[in-house]
This record gives C-alpha cells, sequence and structure tokens, in this order.
C-alpha cells in the first residue's frame, strides 16, 4: 500500500511517498513558487536520484500531476503506474472543534473545513486547495485529512478555556487549540514503544522546539493541555514570535507607535521572538554560534528561551502532579544540546539527571539523555509528522472499507 | 485565464499606489512610464514606502525584496502584450485616454481586461476606441491607495458581465470590496468629496477658520481618517481641480466650480504630498509635518 503525503501552502507544495507495508520513504520533494512561470520542482529518491528543475507550475494540480509524473517515470520513478497509489494523506493545521482526529475527505469534510477559513486564514485555504487539488489530479483515491489540532481536542475545559467573557467562546469560538498535535502525539507513542510500556498512567511532557515552538502536557496518553492556544502565537520564545506576552503591553505599543491590528499582527510574529530580542537572527545555531563567541544578546536571547521553556515544563509538571519523562523533538529540540543541557541542569528538583556525555553526541537515533538513576527520564526522538499522516491515512482507508 | 501580471500605465501618485498594493498582494507587475527618470523615481519611491512599512514592523525585509521583485519597469509600452490585466492610471483628456486604449486594443491579448482608473471620463466613450468594448471597465481606486479599501467598478454601456465578475473577483483578491456603479461623472466618491473639499476651500478662504481648525473639526467631529483639505493634497490639488472643472462642465452646479485657493496653489505648482506642500507641508515619506505645517 503507497501513501502519498501532501502538505499544501499558499504558494507551495511539500511531498512524501511512502510504502506503507514496510514504513519506508520512496521519494520526497516539494514543489515551490506555483502559480508562476519559474517555478521549481524538487524531487529526491533516498540514497538515488535527485532532480531540481525550474518550470512553468500554475496551480497546485498542475504541481501535483508533475508530482505524480516523476513518481512513475520510468527511469528514476518509484512506482509503475498510479494505479500503485492506494491513497492521500494531508497535513492540516485547523481542525476546530469539529475533528478530533483524522478523517476520510467527503464533501461534508470539505465544508466544514470551508467554515473553519476564519480560524486559520493563512494555513487552511491552501490546505482545502490541496485537497480539491489531489481530487483532480487523482480522481477515485480515498483521501485523508491529519489535523494539527485534533490531538489537543482531549484538553479538559479547565485547559482550553480563556478567562475571558465566555461569550467570547460561544460567538466566535475562542479558546486554546494547540499545534504541533501530529508531532507530540508521534513522539510519545515513540517513547511507550522504546519503553516497551503502555502511556496509561504515565505522565509526559513534549517539547516540540523548531521554527515554531510548542510544550505538550501528556496525561495517560491525551493531552491535557498546550502552549500554543487561539493560535501558533502563544507560549515559548520562538524565531520571530514573541510567545506569550501581556496583552496590555501590546495596547500601549499600539498608542504609542500608531500601529494598526495587521501591524502589530506582523510585529507579534514576524519582528519578535529570537530575532526581535538578539537583533541578530531568528535561527537558533546562529545565536548559539554568536553566544560562544561571547556575544552578550545571544547570549541573553539563548538564556530568555531556555528560562520561558523550562518555566512550561515546571507549570506542567505542576499541572499534572508529576512528570516520568520529558521528551525533546523538532529541529532546535533534536540538534541543541546547549539547550537541552541548560534546562535540564535546573530541572534537578524534578529529579532529571541529564547524562552530559549522551548528550554531547550528535545522532538522529531516538535516544534517552538522562542517566539510568534519573527519577525523570529524558528522551530525544525525531519527530517524522509524515509517517503519522501515512499512518491515520491506512487506518482510516482501511476503516472505511471495512 | 487566471490573471497574474498586471499592467500599469502611469507613474503618477495613482500609478505608484496601485503598483504597490498589486505587487504587495503577490502579483507581478509591469509599470509604463514616459521616461527612465520617472521609473526610477518611482522605483525609488516603492523602495522608501516598502522601508518605511518595515519600520512600522508591517513587513520584513525578506517581503521587501520579494515585493520590489515583482515589478518591473518599461518606457515600451509593447511589454503589456505579456499583461493579463491592464490599469490605466494616468489623468488624461478623453482624446488621449482613448488613444492610448487604441493601442492598447492592438498590444494586449484579445482576452485581456483594459481598465480606466478615471473618475470623470466616460467609460463607453473610451471602450468604443477599441475592438472589445465588452472587456473595457472602470476601477476607480481612492487615495490613498495603499490603505482605502474600496473600489469602484464602473461598467460602459458595452461592458459584459463575465468582465465585471472577473473584476470583483480580482478586487478581493486585493483585500478591497468592490461597489458596483453605472457611469455617471464622478461615481459616489468623487462626487462626493470633490464639494466637501470645494466648500473647505471656501470656509478657509472667508477666514472661518485655519486650514488645521478646518481638518481638526471634521476629522473629530465625523471620524473622518483625515480632514478634507489633507485629503485634497493626497488626491493631489492639480487633480482635484481638473475633478471639479469636469465635474462641473457635466452637471452645470456652482457647488463644482473650483474654489480660487484651489487654482491659485495648482499655479504655485503646490500640488499637495506629490510636491510636498499645498494645504499643508508633507515629508519625503509623504506624511504629514506636525506643527508648521498648517498654512
Amino acid at each position: 500500500m503507497m501513501v502519498l503525503v501532501l502538505n499544501c501552502g499558499s504558494s507551495s507544495l511539500k511531498y512524501q511517498l511512502l510504502n506503507m507495508e514496510t514504513e519506508q520513504l520512496l521519494a520526497t520533494g516539494l514543489v515551490q513558487r506555483i502559480g508562476m512561470e519559474d517555478a521549481g520542482f524538487e524531487y529526491k529518491v533516498p540514497g538515488g536520484k535527485e532532480i531540481k528543475e525550474v518550470t512553468s507550475i500554475l496551480d497546485h494540480t498542475a504541481g501535483i500531476k508533475k508530482t505524480l509524473a516523476a513518481l512513475t517515470h520510468p527511469e528514476y520513478g518509484v512506482v509503475k503506474s498510479m494505479d500503485e497509489i492506494t491513497a492521500v494523506g494531508h497535513r492540516v493545521v485547523h481542525g476546530g472543534e469539529a475533528f478530533t482526529s483524522s478523517v476520510l475527505i467527503t464533501d461534508e469534510v470539505k465544508s466544514t473545513l470551508r467554515a473553519l477559513f476564519d480560524l486559520a486564514p493563512l494555513h487552511n485555504p491552501p490546505n482545502l486547495t490541496g485537497i480539491l487539488a489531489a481530487e483532480a489530479a487523482l480522481p477515485g483515491k480515498p483521501q485523508v485529512g491529519v489535523f494539527d489540532t485534533a490531538f489537543h481536542q482531549t484538553m479538559p475545559r479547565t485547559s482550553f478555556l480563556y478567562a475571558l467573557p465566555y461569550a467570547m467562546y460561544k460567538r466566535h469560538k475562542v479558546r486554546r487549540y494547540g499545534f504541533h498535535g501530529t508531532s507530540h502525539r508521534y513522539v510519545s507513542e515513540r517513547l511507550a514503544a522504546n519503553l516497551g510500556k503502555s502511556l496509561d498512567e504515565m505522565k509526559v511532557i513534549t517539547c516540540h522546539l523548531g521554527n515554531g515552538s510548542s510544550v505538550a502536557a501528556i496525561l495517560n496518553g491525551k493531552s491535557f493541555d498546550t502552549s500554543m492556544g487561539f493560535t501558533p502565537l502563544e507560549g515559548l520564545i520562538m524565531g520571530t514570535r514573541s510567545g506569550d506576552v501581556d496583552p496590555g503591553a501590546l495596547f500601549y505599543i499600539m498608542q504609542r507607535e500608531e500601529l494598526t491590528v495587521q501591524e502589530l499582527n506582523s510585529m507579534l510574529n514576524k519582528h519578535a521572538g529570537m530575532k526581535g530580542v538578539s537583533g541578530i537572527s531568528s535561527d537558533a545555531r546562529q545565536i548559539e554560534e554568536e553566544m560562544e563567541k561571547g556575544e552578550a544578546r545571544a547570549k541573553e536571547t539563548f538564556d530568555m528561551v531556555e528560562y520561558r521553556l523550562r518555566k512550561y515544563i515546571g507549570a506542567y509538571a505542576a499541572a499534572m502532579n508529576g512528570v516520568d519523562a520529558i521528551i525533546f523533538t523538532g529541529g532546535i529540540g533534536e540538534n541543541s544540546n546547549l539547550l537541552r543541557g541548560a534546562v535540564c541542569r535546573n530541572l534537578t528538583y524534578l529529579g532529571v539527571e541529564l547524562d552530559a556525555e549522551i548528550n554531547n553526541t550528535r545522532s538522529k537515533k531516538e535516544r534517552t539523555i538522562s542517566t539510568p538513576g534519573s527519577k525523570v527520564q529524558v528522551w530525544v526522538i525525531p519527530t517524522n509528522e509524515e509517517l503519522v499522516i501515512a499512518r491515520d491515512t491506512v487506518a482510516v482507508v482501511g476503516a472505511a472499507n471495512r | 485565464m487566471a490573471i497574474r501580471t498586471w499592467g500599469i500605465i502611469g507613474t503618477g501618485l495613482m500609478g505608484r499606489g496601485i503598483s504597490e498594493l498589486v505587487a504587495s498582494k503577490g502579483f507581478d507587475v509591469i509599470v509604463v512610464g514616459h521616461t527612465p527618470a520617472e521609473l526610477e523615481a518611482a522605483r525609488q519611491s516603492l523602495d522608501l514606502s516598502l522601508q518605511h512599512q518595515i519600520e512600522h514592523w508591517a513587513i520584513t525585509e525578506a517581503e521587501k525584496k520579494v515585493t520590489m521583485a515583482r515589478v518591473q519597469y518599461t518606457t515600451d509600452l509593447t511589454q503589456l502584450a505579456h499583461a493579463d490585466f491592464v490599469l490605466h492610471a494616468l489623468i488624461a483628456d478623453l482624446e488621449e485616454d482613448k488613444q492610448i486604449f487604441r493601442t492598447l486594443d492592438q498590444i494586449c491579448r484579445k482576452d485581456v481586461i483594459l481598465a480606466s482608473n478615471t473618475s470623470t471620463l466616460s467609460i463607453t466613450e473610451i471602450a468604443a476606441a477599441t475592438y472589445r468594448p465588452d472587456r473595457v471597465i472602470g476601477c476607480h481606486y481612492v487615495t490613498p491607495y495603499t490603505k482605502t479599501r474600496v473600489v469602484e467598478i464602473v461598467r460602459g454601456l458595452k461592458t459584459s458581465d463575465s468582465t465585471v465578475a472577473e473584476v470583483k473577483a480580482l478586487v478581493e483578491a486585493l483585500d478591497r470590496t468592490g461597489v458596483e456603479v453605472y457611469e455617471a461623472t464622478g461615481y459616489v466618491t468623487t462626487r462626493l468629496i470633490v464639494p466637501l473639499i470645494n466648500e473647505a476651500c471656501a470656509v478657509l478662504m472667508e477666514g472661518v477658520a485655519t486650514a488645521d481648525d478646518i481638518d481638526t473639526a471634521m476629522r473629530l467631529g465625523f471620524e473622518m481618517a483625515r480632514g478634507p483639505l489633507e485629503t485634497a493634497d493626497q488626491i493631489g490639488l492639480d487633480t482635484v481641480l481638473i475633478m471639479c472643472e469636469r465635474l462641473w462642465r457635466e452637471y452645470g452646479e456652482v457647488r463644482y466650480r473650483p474654489s480660487r485657493i484651489l487654482k491659485k496653489l495648482v499655479r504655485a505648482g503646490q500640488l499637495g504630498v506629490a510636491t510636498g506642500e499645498g494645504f499643508f507641508k508633507y515629508d519625503k515619506n509623504g506624511h504629514r509635518i506636525k506643527n508648521g505645517g498648517a498654512r
């Protein structure tokens, strides 16, 4: 069973083809600048042929057709014909309260997705465009939507409600939704598999640290709380996003700088975070490099990022009345031994004991970085959202055929 | 055929403003001007405007670069053969407009919509100069172009329903609201703002209040973003004068007869934001210089 996984942005499309019997990645790539005469097409077979092309790709359907042509190419393709592709799995950012798990795409699902455009105006419209394009390019193949928010739908009301007038929730569905759900779910399940234990009766804190970052408290295998809220702006300090900030400060800034709502939105999303504080870069690697050269602002930025993350871990340990394991994932979580080290060194009160040597060893493997005696296990687990999407696609399609 | 590339004729405030708006929304733009110097000035003004937006946190350096890269400048009208939609954004008289549309009719692909930003000339007459009167339409943007969120969509006698529908969709893609109006000199916006400006000039001339106080009273009194005199400076006093004269000629109503102070300022070359001084003074970014800016 072959599954095509798609992640569609407004002018881009990332894809992976997976053989789900072996869970092996067959091909991966992306299409950029869709709608342009000079669109970019990339295609890569792991350990094999790599193609980069600049060509005219006028819409998402053309992008998917181009992808299919490469996948079935007699010379460098990985399948003989499109018939071998069984289903398509789509990453969809916002499932609102309507979707608590992955679903088979139907006309009803599509109209619900349209109704959710207001909640994620930047992401959901291109996600739907991708679904329609895949339907056009692969008629008759089942399609499955996998939502970033779905995993967090188990949060209790005390976690997801804001202390705003209740009418704001009733009228506009303003509440905490949380994001990166696919990743938080995947790494927590991988932890259970590694330990040979069930997630039931486990208290896990997962830290997805990348361009966007969030922490989740996972109680008995279910999301109990998470740091991103109504939008992906809340919570941790990120590359260019502020994370938590006093809303009162924002009204003051708007007045003093004479900013419009859009300008303020842009300030918090694109000009803040590590980039805004450091004035150096939004890239954690560069911040760490400058810090090691003795740059004071880089050091301060790193310390702020670490402190905010540690506060959240402490908060979630309190939220669950304890913690059994902490997992680091995402580009920064998987690669920054400095950040992991700094966070863990200050969590000894929880019983965290880091094995500095293992922590400092670079690896792409799933690994524990705490000592055998540590009361709380600390793990690094590389995330694989595409694999989760493909697995869910297989499961949903299987259930539908039954 | 999806519209990806706009052709915009004109490098005045209107041409510059609309090309910035369109490029910032992700379209490619071919700007046509008379001279290389004029085009360079337009490019610099786009650069400055985007720089200002960065200072206001609205965009990032990377987004500025992308927007700048979307705009091409040329003095060669035939480049518009590559455009999917063409907007004429120059104040001209009817004969000049007809001539340009006749030329565009020959240069542009048959399916391309030709639009005029005029608010005072007849779309029907302009359309009649082409072999595609069904594909000619009025698209009247209101200054300041990057901020104002309404576009008057004007049907000529022969403008087709599909042309209107396509332009409506295009206006929505720019995050603007389209208001459909029938051809009548001044439509809604120009016809209502011109007498207000003209009356403000009369109030100023009679010495009832200073320019600053007139604008403050109207701004605070009616929750306007700008008072009538600053609005006139934004539009360009030369443009306001032309609008007055055309409305006056068309309707024969005294309320449209241009005020003497308006004529005086235009003769003195004080045209508003474009020249740095009109009723008020402006800096290079087109922002009003507070205190000392008032006449």
